[in-house]
């Protein structure tokens, strides 16, 4: 499993290097010179204007720029913002967490309430509560999830006056509750994702024969959902969840903006505002590491979760 | 009727049988499909006509107003600047929709014959196709949509552009998948055993089965489309101000939430509505298009 993961790791070096290269190139073509931007209108001498191009790592032809970055990069310095006079590394780091955090909390709420949702509609077929629960994922991935904390701040915050509705908060307890509300904004479309992914995979599973068989051999019937189906049923699930966990990284972007939390995804958007080079590349190319790695561990998982899946 | 009307063109016969299944689709079983394109109907109207919904100007400006609640002159209110809000959910259909609609044609007129060439031939053709379009898939979509639109210029037309290109490879994947499994059947090995030519192959035995996925997957897109333009003009990257558009009205809405929340929880409703259906309808269609899935 380990040379697996060592393949599937390299064979990940030359997407990154497409999407760096890509990145690049992107940021390069937008009109507009960036050391101008940055100066916002201030006039300074030639001389002055050479040496910032200098600093920033602007002279050159595009593609020698790219293999001095990349040079760079590989050994984690991605120089400094051109905006915020910081080091883009340590702007990443400083933002991350409410990020990371954000998305943790969504995962696990899709898992805590979309898994059980979703076998208990499968069990009980065609009554209120699958009605509900297929209603449910039905607005879940429909609602824009700007809208959905939109809503949530009105209910909670406003109406019923529970929960903050801007902001990051000052000590755990209370950053722990500003996050609530955009956590469930964000995990909504998640959590209507997993409980219809697990309803229909648990409907297949429970119809075929080895549950007739351990039916007939009169196990409760707990112990027949829990240990017999739901794990023959989660590898399609276990798919559909670490494909949402991309998407969710860019739904905090929304969900930041509305909900005015510092994350990556601001740090992003303002960079792409300013035409803050080091920090863009920096960024996506961070956001891509973790949608491959991402991947690789659900395929490592998928082996975990069924012993017949093994990687050579 | 509908359906009459596809099985009189001039059409090869696997192409009638597969269009007058679509046109009879949701209409037979699907109860949920079927409200759903009844609600589509004002929402077609608001796009194509919006003035026979309403008499307001969606850009009259009128301070006096300003935040103003439901009222039989303004049954949603008013915004910041006095603007009647029902009018500019009405006007602000056509960037969405339309924007929409031109996302899923270019990733369908670009997507179909790349996947058909890479599926149907294989070998080289596929992996210059496929390769590119797989790195494409690396990028967080909305992420290389704000990427692109802010390197092109924000505007509406940059918007669609940018997703249009984006939905490519999905749609390309999907394909390519379908010509796969085609093929491989008996009836094309009958067709290369006849003499007939790839073209012929490919244009009257294999694209008739392509209809039934490549329009599920349309409907479906149109959904993920509407949340995606809402969601880059709801960034400032869309449809510029003062001009009506779901998405910058939610974001300009939430600055006065507090005071007035019927303009932001208009147009989010507008999106999620327009959504919702066209999640039903593909939905429907699926059902209606895929034996098996009829049978459950």
């Amino acid at each position: 499993m380990a040379g697996y993961a060592v393949r599937r790791l390299l064979a990940a070096i030359p997407t990154l290097l497409f999407v760096s290269f890509v990145t690049f190139g992107l940021v390069r073509l937008a009109p507009g010179d960036p050391v101008l931007i940055v100066l916002g209108g201030k006039r300074i001498s030639p001389e002055l204007l050479v040496q910032l191009r200098e600093k920033f790592g602007l002279v050159g032809d595009p593609v020698s720029q790219y293999i001095a970055w990349l040079g760079r990069a590989v050994q984690f310095d991605f120089g400094e913002s051109y905006k915020l006079k910081q080091e883009v590394g340590d702007l990443i780091l400083a933002r991350l967490d409410t990020t990371v955090e954000l998305v943790a909390l969504s995962v696990l709420l899709a898992i805590l309430i979309g898994i059980p949702l979703g076998v208990l509609q499968a069990r009980r077929r065609e009554s209120p509560v699958d009605y509900a629960g297929s209603f449910l994922a039905f607005v879940g991935v429909s609602s824009p999830v700007y809208f959905t904390a939109i809503i949530g701040i009105l209910v909670f915050a406003v109406w019923l006056g529970w929960l903050p509705a801007f902001g990051s908060g000052e000590d755990p307890v209370d950053q722990l509750r500003h996050l609530i509300l955009p956590a469930v904004a964000l995990a909504l479309g998640m959590i209507a994702l997993t409980s219809r992914m697990t309803r229909s995979a648990m409907l297949e599973v429970l119809a075929s024969d080895f549950i007739e068989a351990a039916r007939a051999k009169g196990l409760p019937e707990r112990t027949i959902l829990v240990k017999h189906a739901l794990r023959n049923a989660l590898i399609p699930v276990l798919t559909v969840i670490s494909l949402q966990v991309g998407f969710l990284v860019v739904g905090t972007v929304l969900v930041e903006s509305t909900m005015g939390l510092g994350g990556l995804g601001s740090l992003i958007t303002d960079a792409i505002q300013n035409r803050d080079y080091p920090v863009i590349q920096a960024s996506v190319l961070l956001l891509t590491v973790l949608f491959i790695l991402i991947n690789l561990l659900t395929d490592l998982l998928y082996a975990v979760i069924d012993p017949r899946i093994r990687y050579t | 009727m509908i359906a009459r009307f596809y099985g009189s063109l001039p059409l090869p016969a696997s192409y009638r049988m597969v269009l007058r299944r679509i046109a009879a689709a949701p209409l037979v079983r699907n109860r949920a499909a079927l409200i759903a394109l009844i609600v589509l109907v004002p929402l077609l109207v608001a796009t194509l006509a919006p003035w026979l919904l309403t008499q307001a100007n969606p850009v009259a400006q009128n301070l006096a107003d300003s935040l103003l609640g439901a009222s039989a002159n303004h049954p949603l209110g008013t915004d910041k600047p006095g603007r009647d809000v029902l009018a500019r959910v009405i006007y602000g259909a056509a960037p969405t929709l339309l924007g929409a609609l031109v996302v899923v044609i270019v990733s369908g007129v670009v997507g179909v014959p790349l996947g058909l060439i890479a599926g149907y031939y294989g070998g080289k053709r596929e992996a210059v196709i496929m390769r590119p379009l797989d790195a494409l898939l690396a990028f967080p979509a909305l992420l290389l949509a704000v990427l692109v639109v802010a390197t092109f210029g924000r505007g509406l037309e940059t918007v669609v552009l940018a997703l249009g290109i984006i939905y490519v490879p999905a749609m390309a994947r999907l394909v390519r998948s379908v010509t796969l499994v085609q093929r491989n059947q008996a009836y094309v090995d009958a067709g290369r055993a006849l003499g007939y030519s790839d073209r012929r192959i490919i244009f009257r035995h294999i694209l008739p089965n392509l209809v039934g996925p490549v329009v599920v997957q349309s409907t479906i897109d149109l959904a993920y489309a509407i949340l995606d333009i809402a969601a880059l003009s709801f960034l400032g990257l869309g449809q510029q101000p003062p001009d009506p558009d779901w998405g910058s009205m939610l974001a300009d809405g939430r600055s006065y939430l507090l005071q007035n929340p019927l303009p932001a929880v208009s147009a989010g409703l507008a999106i999620m509505i327009a959504v919702v259906c066209f999640n039903l309808v593909g939905d429907g269609l699926r059902v209606q298009l895929d034996p098996r899935e009829r049978e459950r």
